[in-house]
């Protein structure tokens, strides 16, 4: 009775309690989720290290502007959401990218209000605010979209934060979304240290991705990569999110580089 | 006087004398201006000059309407204004110190007006307000003070002459006249200063800071000031408050006129250049400490927000 | 009172040989009182466009934050830097939304833009307070002393002048006209922008 109650005001079913007491279209946004491409997040003493496996891939994608690109992620799976925090997301593509959108916008009028870089957690919450009123307002779907959110400020330090699409939110020293999670998370879980230095967290984090990858590939064309330090002189936050070439050079010194064997001749 | 009174009133000395004119002569349609030369002793013997006054019905109106800043900026006439001048009495006589600035708006129009009128060897008349006005009146002031003393065979008083221009003023009143004046001088009951407004204020005092400055030189006049002052301390004050007015101060600046009034009459100290004084101090003048006076310039290098 | 004269305070910039420079006056005072010989209303937007901002003292910090939102977003979604013609018609379309409640700002640009094979071209321009834009080749003036740099800028300005000669121009220019205004002067700032670097000196100037 309750439900056609609701049901009968608003279009939508998002609205709507099962009997179990379980919101589904959460359940299934998040099983949307655990088919798309893995983000991997590691939290150092002196910086935060992202890594992303793009699933979007092919001969005939246009790449030209990505050759340069990284600037604020003209990629799929790494963005730069403020000069102090990069954002990875794994799930629907489109959902992510009016996220993503909205998390810029709520940056820039949090500096406009308050003058400072918006703290992360604040930046997390008032996203996760908005997620949690499509799962209680509007009739709407949920955003299919889980988020990793890097970012420094003069507060709290380096913070890493996972978001889901019910708009819960936690921090964490270092997790995974996205597919093969529960691997990658016990796997960092063996090898994370408290007192962890940015370089070896890379060396980490791209380990884990290796592993944890479908491709048997590892290279540029497969993986987003991005940092996030503290600039040494100006002691501001410096968001680095590596070009292809980069990362390529990156995996090579790694010793990490694995290339399809096919190719080589 | 041309006042309201005497121009409508037909009973007065002057209505008889016009009266008496028109029937001599019969030539009231030409005013002896335009026979030419008026600048002859026979102007005078008229009394005060008169003056053609716009034939409307509320001639202080009109005038407002046309020259008044403060009620319309965008006025056609804009007459000169801003300024600040000071002048004090202590032990020594009188200082009287004055800017140079003359602004219409906000246009700096000129940066080197004498706003302290030599009324006469003894006399200062220090200007504020529309500089015509001041001007022009304070001269007149001198013609009298001249007179007197030819027909008195003595000087005129300080409280005397400062009493003259303000009874004229006054007859004036309501029709646009700006002046704010000090009248400074020594006389038989020793240094003496009168500050005169065209409202028809007259006020005898120690010290007084006329001019959109004022306040500025005040602060600086009043923290420094007590009658026991040596010269050259007395001196240094009313530099010194010139240029915290003229720092301050939009509308006034450009230099500091420094005047001193002893016994024996006045004596030009000095002109300074406000900004000049503000990097480098009043220079090496007596009773100057040879510092800058600008705030910037002294603390340079001490703020906390130097470390 | 005008409200544009409230605050009081100019802002000019000119163009040179691949070179521009924007300066102003320092001043920050509430009609006759002179408050600040400090105040900044020239702002750098990028490495290559600055901003001056003359008019009434809340608004220049307003507009000067929200054109630094709007340019972030810009930078940020677009992934590159804004060039100046750009800023200019955004300065000009976020004045043109507040038509009927303006900004009291009448804001002057000068950046240098990147040619298609890779060159810099100087590039200045200002608007009025409700948007309207103004290319011009030599020079632009706004603020209180407007009137006076119009004046000795014609005069003193000429085409294609070196760096270092562009600097005494705007120089000259600048402190001799706001010592014909009662509403701008105390100090002021230059910045002269190359392809290289950019070059900000602050002046002596009169402080009355």
């Amino acid at each position: 009775m309750l439900a056609t109650a609701n049901n009968s005001l608003i279009a939508g079913r998002t609205t709507i309690f099962s009997p179990e007491g379980r919101l589904y279209q959460i359940e299934y946004a998040m099983e949307a989720i655990s088919h798309a491409g893995t983000v991997l997040g590691v939290l150092a003493k002196d910086g935060v290290v992202l890594a992303a496996e793009k699933k979007v891939t092919g001969k005939l994608l246009d790449l030209t502007g990505a050759k340069e690109g990284g600037y604020g992620g003209s990629g799929e799976k790494i963005f730069l959401l403020n000069s102090n925090v990069i954002g990875g997301v794994a799930g629907l593509t489109a959902d992510a990218n009016s996220l993503i959108n909205h998390a810029r916008t709520i940056a820039q009028r949090h500096l406009l209000t308050y003058n400072e870089d918006i703290p992360v957690e604040i930046l997390t919450e008032r996203l996760c605010d908005m997620k949690q009123g499509y799962t209680q307002f509007g009739g709407l779907r949920p955003f299919g979209v889980s988020l990793l959110y890097a970012g420094y400020d003069p507060q709290y330090e380096f913070q890493l934060y996972h978001s889901d699409p019910s708009g819960n939110y936690s921090g964490w020293k270092a997790t995974c979304i996205g597919a093969n999670n529960g691997t990658a998370q016990s796997l960092l879980k063996q090898e994370y240290k408290d007192d962890i230095e940015v370089k070896d967290a890379i060396g980490l984090v791209l380990r884990v991705m290796s592993k944890t990858m479908d491709s048997t590939t590892l290279g540029s064309e497969k993986l987003e990569f991005a940092v996030l330090t503290l600039d040494p002189e100006t002691k501001k936050p410096k968001a680095k999110i590596y070009r292809p070439s980069e990362i390529d050079a990156l995996l090579q010194s790694e010793g990490l580089k694995k290339e399809d064997e096919e190719m080589k001749p | 006087m041309n006042t309201f009174a005497s121009r409508f009133s037909s009973t007065s000395a002057g209505a008889e004398l016009s009266k008496a004119k028109a029937i001599a002569m019969e030539d009231d349609d030409f005013s002896d201006a335009s026979w030419g030369s008026e600048a002859g002793y026979g102007s005078l013997a008229k009394g005060v000059p008169t003056f053609s006054i716009p034939s409307v019905a509320d001639p202080t109106a009109f005038l407002r309407l046309h020259t008044d800043d403060s009620s319309d900026p965008n006025c056609r006439i804009k007459i000169q204004h801003g300024t600040t001048t000071l002048a004090f009495r202590f032990k020594g006589g009188v200082i009287v110190a004055v800017d140079s600035r003359a602004t219409a708006g906000s246009y700096v129009a000129s940066g080197t007006v004498k706003k302290v009128i030599e009324i006469n060897p003894y006399l200062l008349g220090t200007m504020a307000g529309g500089a015509a006005d001041c001007q022009y009146w304070e001269t007149y002031l001198g013609i009298h003070c001249r007179l007197h003393e030819l027909r008195n065979r003595e000087r005129i008083s300080v409280s005397a002459a400062s009493k003259y221009l303000s009874n004229l003023v006054y007859g004036y009143k309501g029709m646009g006249l700006s002046m704010g004046t000090m009248i400074c001088g020594w006389d038989k009951t020793g240094p003496a200063i009168f500050y005169v407004d065209s409202d028809g204020t007259r006020l005898k005092g120690d010290l007084f800071s006329v001019g959109s400055g004022s306040t500025f030189a005040y602060g600086v006049l009043d923290q420094g000031y007590h009658w026991d002052l040596s010269d050259e301390e007395a001196q240094e004050l009313g530099r010194r408050s010139i240029y915290a007015a003229g720092h301050r101060d939009a509308f006034s600046g450009n230099t500091c006129n420094l005047y001193h009034v002893k016994e024996d009459g006045w004596k030009f100290i000095g002109n300074y250049d406000v900004s000049k004084m503000h990097y480098e101090g009043p220079g090496d003048v007596p009773g100057s400490a040879g510092v800058a006076y600008g705030y910037d310039i002294r603390v340079e290098g001490r703020s906390s927000a130097d470390s | 009172m005008s409200i544009m004269e409230y605050n009081g305070g100019s802002v000019i910039a000119m163009v040179g040989k691949e070179c521009v420079a924007i300066a102003s006056d320092l001043r920050l005072g509430n009609q006759a009182l002179g408050i600040s010989s400090n105040f900044q209303k020239i702002f750098p937007v990028t490495d290559r466009i600055y901003l001056g901002l003359p008019g009434l003292a809340t608004d220049v910090t307003t507009l000067q934050e929200l054109f630094r939102f709007r340019v972030n977003m810009y930078t940020i979604k677009e992934e590159r830097e804004i060039q100046p013609e750009t800023f200019a018609h955004l300065v000009s379309s976020t004045l043109y939304e507040r038509r009927f409640g303006p900004y009291f700002i009448e804001p002057v640009i000068a950046g240098l833009s990147q040619t298609p094979s890779g060159g810099f071209k100087p590039f200045i321009a200002a608007t009025d307070l409700i948007g309207c834009l103004n290319f011009a080749k030599d020079f632009v003036v706004a603020g209180t002393a407007s009137s006076k740099l119009f004046g000795v800028a014609e005069g003193l300005w000429e085409p294609d002048l070196e760096p270092e000669d562009l600097f005494e121009t705007i120089s000259q220019t600048l402190m001799n006209a706001v010592d014909r205004d009662a509403y701008s002067g105390w100090g002021c700032v230059v910045h002269v922008i190359t392809k290289d670097k950019i070059i900000t000196r602050t002046l002596k100037g009169r402080m009355d």
